[in-house]
């Protein structure tokens, strides 16, 4: 194997694919990076087989030579090292040559490593994932929904299904959902699709996660395939295979309340940084919790208290308050999350009394829904 | 005196009472001085362990969990006698009383030992010459010979009490740590134990001087942030503060029952969790509070005791919450062997008053209804005593429970 390529485009790559290294895994050769070579481009894959990221870089692209392969082939090389080393190498053209015995030589300018490789032959393989219906989405909106349920998964094992975020493809209708069990996030999308396929997978938080950080913020579309035990997220260039939790999701549709008995109108921005001064003294406590009390037709009050330290009250203006009166306590934390993770300038809330849930909602927007589940103070 | 304290560290004394539970004994029954005396757990109900002995029976080889009737061969004239907590306690309180009139800066760490900080004491005078004083005066006024530790940090002035009993003094300067600590065997530090040690010597690590040299990488790796936090002590850093109010943060409701033969069935060792938990959650409601630890205690047939701790995402006070925690601490920590007692301790109290219960998506409807049902049964219980009623699942008594703090507090 022997190529030379563009360093910032193959820096790039690597970077992406490292993504799905870890450090701390049970089969050696995974702290590796493959790298494969072909006469139509160079292609590297990492995997914790968790999560398995393949990258490419065409020979040519535009117009514009990027790598100039010599002979192909393959090797698997210590990612930590390679990483450190494609970027700091001098010049922009590195040139890479696998000896005999898999002794690696990585050449720019006048530097010269010389790494000792693993064989090929020993990475696993990428699961299979056959070509069977595929569903497409815009790149940003992919990212968007990840944004908006991600940040609810339960970071804690006890229930290991709540650390995915549930994906249900109905009527050509995508709608995710993440819940600690404090706190839900939904989100449902349109997606473009020829087959009338339902799923009703789990994708694990981390995963997606890690795929957002690898994805621009474009237009393009990215395809999705989801069989029984993985996704695959295919967008130019880039394969993203994820493992899906087993088990089956909670019905989460029959606990989230569809009537209301008391419900505001606020300004994101106003409520949210409000919220955020409130919590300014119960940051310190176990739960940060502040409390919501409705003062009259267009005014709610905000208030902390903590005995040690001491309190803080805020009135904000609602643009309307229907409905019963009401004083409720919650995570300002929760709270905060879920108004960041909503778009638009005005919200919704409603509540159904100060020992059930609550719902979050933009104005005139129901593909997004945030819950909230109170705290009980005696 | 001041010149004798240092510029800006402090003086730490750990005072730690010598062989407490015999020497209480001894204390207010002096014809027993001089004579080999051992406690021994429960005599009536079991055949008896060992749970202390004077410095005159570990002449003849006597030792802690050692069973009476192996003592006994050891030295025939034993002095048996069973353990009188109320006398410890009673003896406890006055040793703390004499520690705090030196400053008011004393940690109790257990029934028999505690951490003094004398820094600011010194119109009082030298700290060896405090040290010898208190030492002086524990034995003549409470007749309890100890051994005291002086150092500037917590962790070299309980290396430095540990160093000479009975009746030691010691005094362990950091400069001292590399000649006096690092050619001693790891396992002889305060804070580890035989499974440490065990992962330190896989590592390579034997000694104190060994750890103390590790890098922080490869200790971090093996033992986490406490391999890291143990690596300063090896090195004579430990910046734990003496904490009065520490004995309090720890305060606890629990529950423990030792079994009427040593139990090897899961099922029998669960149906007693169960009631360990709805005792627990009655006193807990007694008392109008809620905890967020709950701490499981099994002690094996050896008398070798293990305490597992699961810190929950919100305090409960429920007994399901705390049964669910329990049950999964003995299923994963318990080795199959013959369980002597169990018990159930709920920690990281809280007032009720101040507790905000985070409430939950999957059981918020049913909370409401089993609040009704559990204030119910404590109503009856408190009425009519803790045994009156239990839920439907193992009403049949097993064991005569005691209640009390955690049972592995009560050894020396």
């Amino acid at each position: 194997m022997k190529f030379s390529i563009q360093k910032d485009r193959f820096a790039q790559s690597v970077q992406d694919v490292l993504k799905a290294i870890s450090s701390r895994t049970t089969i050696p050769i995974l702290t590796g990076i493959k790298i494969d070579v072909t006469e139509e481009g160079v292609k590297l894959t990492g995997s914790d087989s968790d999560i398995s990221i393949e990258s490419f870089i065409p020979q040519e692209e535009e117009g514009k030579i990027l790598a100039e392969i010599e002979q192909p082939g393959s090797i698997v090389l210590n990612a930590r090292f390679f990483n450190e080393i494609v970027k700091k190498l001098p010049l922009d053209r590195i040139e890479i040559e696998v000896m005999n015995s898999f002794q690696t030589v990585i050449r720019s300018g006048q530097s010269e490593f010389n790494l000792n490789g693993l064989d090929p032959e020993e990475y696993p393989h990428l699961p299979q994932i056959e070509e069977r219906e595929v569903f497409k989405m815009p790149t940003d909106l992919l990212k968007t929904i990840i944004r908006q349920t991600v940040f609810a998964v339960s970071a804690s094992e006890t229930r290991p299904i709540l650390t995915g975020v549930n994906w249900r493809m109905e009527d050509g209708r995508l709608v995710c959902i993440a819940t600690d069990s404090h706190r839900l996030a939904m989100r449902k999308a349109a997606v473009e699709t020829d087959s009338d396929a339902e799923y009703n997978v789990v994708i694990p938080g981390k995963s997606l996660n890690e795929l957002s950080k690898i994805l621009d913020d474009t237009k393009e579309p990215v395809e999705i395939v989801i069989t029984d035990s993985q996704v695959l997220f295919r967008a130019k260039h880039l394969l993203f295979y994820s493992r899906l939790l087993e088990g089956n999701y909670p019905d989460t549709s029959r606990l989230i309340p569809t009537e209301s008995k008391t419900k505001l109108e606020l300004n994101t921005k106003e409520f949210l940084q409000a919220i955020d001064r409130a919590s300014l003294l119960a940051r310190e406590e176990r739960n940060n919790v502040v409390k919501l009390s409705v003062i009259d037709q267009d005014t709610i009050e905000i208030s902390s208290n903590s005995p040690e330290i001491g309190k803080v009250t805020e009135q904000v203006k609602s643009r309307s308050v229907e409905g019963d009166e009401l004083r409720i306590s919650f995570s300002a934390k929760y709270m905060m999350d879920a108004l960041k993770a909503l778009d638009g300038t005005e919200i919704n809330v409603q509540f159904t009394g100060a020992m059930k849930p609550f719902i979050i909602r933009p104005e005139q927007d129901d593909s997004t829904l945030q819950l909230i589940l109170p705290v009980r103070t005696y | 005196m001041k010149r004798f304290y240092p510029r800006n560290g402090r003086v730490i004394l750990h005072v730690d009472m010598n062989s407490f539970y015999a020497s209480v004994e001894i204390a207010h029954n002096p014809s027993l001085k001089g004579l080999p005396l051992a406690i021994a757990g429960q005599p009536e109900e079991r055949k008896g362990i060992i749970v202390t002995c004077s410095y005159e029976a570990r002449a003849f080889g006597i030792k802690t969990t050692m069973p009476v009737w192996q003592a006994k061969r050891l030295c025939p004239h034993l002095v048996i006698l069973p353990p009188d907590f109320n006398k410890y306690r009673q003896a406890s309180a006055y040793m703390f009383q004499l520690l705090r009139e030196y400053t008011p800066l004393v940690e109790p760490v257990s029934i028999d030992e505690g951490y003094m900080d004398i820094t600011e004491s010194y119109s009082l005078g030298k700290p060896i010459d405090i040290a010898r004083k208190i030492q002086a005066r524990l034995l003549q006024e409470l007749k309890l010979p100890s051994s005291i530790g002086i150092a500037p940090n917590k962790f070299l002035a309980k290396m430095a009490s540990n160093m000479q009993k009975p009746l030691g003094l010691t005094v362990l300067r950091k400069r001292e740590v590399p000649s006096v600590l690092w050619p001693k065997p790891v396992i002889e530090m305060h804070g580890i134990g035989r499974k440490t040690a065990d992962k330190l010597a896989l590592m390579g690590i034997s000694t104190i001087g060994d750890l103390a040299a590790i890098d922080n990488y490869s200790i971090r790796q093996q033992l986490g942030i406490r391999g890291v936090r143990l690596k300063e002590y090896a090195n004579g850093e430990d910046r734990r503060k003496v904490d009065p109010k520490a004995a309090e943060e720890f305060k606890s409701v629990g529950q423990s029952m030792t079994l009427p033969k040593d139990e090897t069935k899961q099922q029998e060792l669960l149906k007693v969790l169960q009631q360990l938990a709805d005792r627990t959650a009655a006193r807990l409601k007694r008392k109008g509070v809620l905890g967020s630890t709950v701490t499981l205690t099994i002690r094996y047939k050896d008398w070798h005791t293990i305490t597992r701790t699961k810190r929950l995402t919100k305090p409960v006070e429920q007994a399901a919450h705390i049964w669910a925690a329990a049950k999964a601490l003995l299923l994963t920590h318990w080795n199959g062997n013959g369980v002597r007692l169990l018990g159930i301790t709920v920690q990281d109290i809280v007032e009720r008053e101040q507790a905000d219960i985070q409430l939950d998506l999957f059981s918020y409807e049913e909370e409401a209804k089993k609040g009704a049902l559990n204030e119910l049964i404590d109503g009856i219980r408190q009425k009519h005593g803790e045994d009156i009623i239990h839920k439907g699942v193992h009403s049949h008594q097993k064991g005569r429970p005691k209640k009390g703090k955690r049972p592995d507090g009560q050894l020396e």
